[in-house]
């Protein structure tokens, strides 16, 4: 095996037809989109170049200040339920105590495997003002709380927020479940036996060691936040008006909608750059407690 | 172990040549099932064309495969090949430019249209003897249907101009107490109090989808306005909206604040506010004029459709004119590279008519770009039947389109907004004002 190991021929040859797939699919496409964006193109002309302009455009342009904020609430709303809620049910279904784990699991993570579409429906209907679940349960709890959810501009994106929250927090509650199980038992007992409660045990021993679990959790809860999409063109379409644009809701308007392929390339940098920033913000924060 | 090694990059290379051959090798078949085939057949050639049109549901496929039906009589030699168009905002379409593999022929929109143009991915049909029989056969009023703003003929439309409506359903106003027909806003915004009232949806609108509420706020800057429509929002140097826009805004704000939409209105799509006209939920319901056969079959005569009420009935009288409707063009339209270009554009233009015969002879429509000289052969809907002969003939002028779909996309997203609670006139205006000013510069 270490013959094999020391051998550089090897190894790039076996590691070739990996690496050509991963840069014809993934870095050749950053890289024009990269070089795109400088251009003025409606993606079937030739293009102009348009040096910064698209850029410029961007900085000015008011659905770059709703998208952002709204993927950054969809990113919170996502880390609070996703990781926050996640790591709670993940420490009940470790505990021995707790009957009917394994159901309760499975239930957790049902809602991973339904289509997206059938998901976004049936919350829409349970958001519907007049005849949905929602408004009816504060009606029959007698709570004078009656929303419009998604036909506001400032509820709706903290509601579908929270249908891709409920969707896929099994996802990230089956990769902190795994987290919690695989710290050793001894730790626990340890702790135990120098007097903490059991909560205590877990906030000082079980959440440090399950640090690489959370930055994995919190790079996937926050660019999926930040580039969020599915669940606002099937539930409201962006609206009203354009109320629930995200990043990648721009692209999908200007390159799709209004053939204006250049100034979506220049977005879709803005939203790598934005995932990138997160990614190495979460790595080094987690990295900095390390130290 | 040496042995062994050589023998893995053996195999391994020859299975990367492998699949590199047959990655390259792929394309060969593609080329003989290319468009444009000709083969001999009986002597006269035979020439296969493709043509993307929606084929989808009944509306779609039946004047489809009546025109083809019709082709293979008039020109027995040319085969259609149909690519079935999706409802994907004609992205397929444009992946076909993008790769250069146009169908002969296809079915698309104004804004499509105006990128092939620019892309040189549509034939200019200027010159063709067709276009200028097509021409000769256009209903009057619909030349902005055929010939776009740049003069030039890109496409062979088969609809005429269609327009919006509002539709009400009779018992409902009858039971509530509403005169029939609204003339007036304040008249508008009293049924709806009322219809509220007494607990319906005084009027459904599916405002999930855009068009609909820019339909509606077109319906008042008729009133307002009389005059040219959007087309007046992207002239050059225009960078604030005409006042007849600002009012309309403001009429519309109003009906808003009355309760005229339900709640859910922005959230709302066809099925759901057709659902609720239909089962007796709303009074009213705004759609274009193809809504009458489905209206009808649901409702029967308990339906009607009454024309967008104005500021007093003198402006409602003289309103009545100008049609809530605007004629871009669109249609059939064919590629350059076609092998069969002047082939394909009789085609395109025989197809186009043969549609409109279709609408006007089995459905009874009067709404096609051509004049039909086939007598109607299906009975045809009382609603139909008004618009035949009270709208069409005294149609005075039709609302311009907009070709910049910056300032299109705008309104769109301003007038779905309206319909919200604690949307402004002036956050209409200043959105609307902020694109324009960027784009007539």
């Amino acid at each position: 095996m270490n013959r094999y190991l020391s051998n550089k021929k090897a190894i790039i040859l076996f590691l070739l037809p990996a690496l050509l797939i991963y840069s014809v699919v993934i870095i050749y496409p950053v890289l024009q989109t990269f070089y795109r964006s400088f251009f003025n193109w409606d993606g079937l002309s030739a293009a102009t170049w348009n040096g910064i302009a698209n850029y410029l455009d961007l900085f000015h342009d008011p659905l770059l200040i709703t998208s952002l904020c709204n993927g950054l609430i969809f990113a919170v709303v996502l880390v609070v339920f996703q990781i926050g809620l996640g790591t709670i049910l993940a420490l009940a279904c470790a505990d021995p105590r707790i009957k009917a784990r394994k159901l309760l699991k499975t239930a957790y993570f049902i809602p991973v495997v339904l289509s997206v579409t059938v998901v976004c429906q049936l919350w829409i209907a349970m958001y519907d003002p007049t005849n949905g679940l929602i408004n009816r349960l504060f009606s029959l709890l007698h709570i004078p709380y009656q929303q419009n959810w998604l036909t506001s501009p400032t509820a709706s994106i903290i509601a579908i927020a929270f249908v891709n929250a409920w969707q896929f927090m099994g996802y990230q509650f089956s990769l902190l479940y795994a987290g919690v199980k695989s710290i050793p038992e001894q730790y626990m007992e340890a702790a135990t036996i120098d007097g903490c409660s059991k909560w205590m045990a877990h906030l000082k021993v079980t959440l440090p060691l399950m640090k690489e679990t959370y930055k994995f959790c919190f790079i996937v809860a926050i660019t999926s936040g930040i580039g969020a999409f599915v669940q606002m063109l099937i539930m409201t379409n962006g609206g009203p008006g354009t109320s629930n644009y995200t990043l990648t809701f721009m692209i999908y308007r200007y390159a799709f909608l209004e053939s204006n392929y250049g100034y979506a390339c220049a977005v879709s940098v803005v939203l790598v750059s934005l995932s990138l920033l997160a990614t190495i913000v979460i790595n080094k924060t987690f990295d900095r407690n390390e130290a | 172990m040496g042995k062994n090694y050589r023998k893995a990059l053996s195999l391994l290379t020859a299975t990367v040549l492998a699949l590199s051959l047959a990655g390259c090798g792929g394309g060969g078949s593609d080329k003989a099932q290319k468009s444009g085939n000709t083969g001999a057949s009986g002597g006269e050639e035979k020439i296969q064309l493709k043509v993307y049109a929606q084929h989808f549901d009944e509306d779609t496929a039946k004047p489809f495969d009546y025109a083809v039906a019709e082709l293979k009589k008039e020109m027995p030699n040319v085969e259609i090949i149909l690519d079935e168009a999706v409802q994907d905002g004609y992205q397929k379409l444009k992946t076909y430019a993008a790769t250069g593999n146009m169908p002969d022929i296809y079915d698309t929109d104004w804004a499509t249209l105006q990128t092939f143009a620019k892309a040189q991915n549509v034939e200019v049909l200027d010159d063709y003897p067709e276009t200028a029989e097509f021409k000769a056969k256009l209903n009057k009023g619909v030349e902005s249907k055929l010939v776009a703003p740049d003069g030039h003929v890109y496409a062979f439309p088969y609809p005429g101009i269609e327009f919006q409506l509002i539709y009400y359903n009779k018992e409902i106003f009858e039971k509530v107490g509403i005169q029939t027909p609204i003339k007036t806003y304040d008249q508008m915004i009293e049924a709806s109090n009322k219809l509220s009232a007494a607990g319906y949806i005084p009027m459904a609108i599916f405002a999930k989808e855009k068009w609909i509420t820019t339909a509606f706020y077109a319906g008042l800057v008729t009133r307002e306005q009389g005059t040219t429509g959007y087309g007046d929002l992207e002239a050059k140097g225009t960078t604030a909206m005409p006042d007849p826009f600002v009012r309309a805004a403001e009429e519309m704000y109003k009906l808003k604040e009355a309760n005229l939409f339900d709640a859910n209105a922005t959230n709302t799509n066809y099925d759901q506010a057709s659902a609720q006209f239909y089962s007796g939920k709303a009074a009213m319901f705004v759609n274009g004029q193809w809504e009458i056969y489905s209206s009808t079959e649901k409702l029967g005569d308990k339906v009607d459709w009454m024309y967008w009420p104005a500021k007093d009935e003198a402006a409602y009288e003289s309103g009545k004119g100008f049609i809530n409707g605007s004629g871009a063009p669109g249609g059939f339209a064919v590629s350059p590279s076609s092998k069969h270009k002047d082939v394909a554009v009789k085609v395109a233009s025989f197809l186009a008519q043969k549609y409109g015969e279709y609408k006007y002879t089995q459905l009874g429509s009067p709404i096609t770009a051509i004049k039909v000289d086939k007598p109607i052969t299906v009975e045809v809907p009382p609603m139909m039947k008004r618009i035949a002969e009270e709208v069409l003939p005294n149609a005075t002028q039709y609302m311009t389109p907009i070709n910049n779909v910056q300032i299109k996309n705008a309104i769109d997203d301003s007038t779905q907004n309206m319909l919200v609670k604690g949307y402004t006139v002036q956050q209409f205006v200043d959105n609307i004002n902020r694109v324009m000013a960027r784009e007539n510069k």
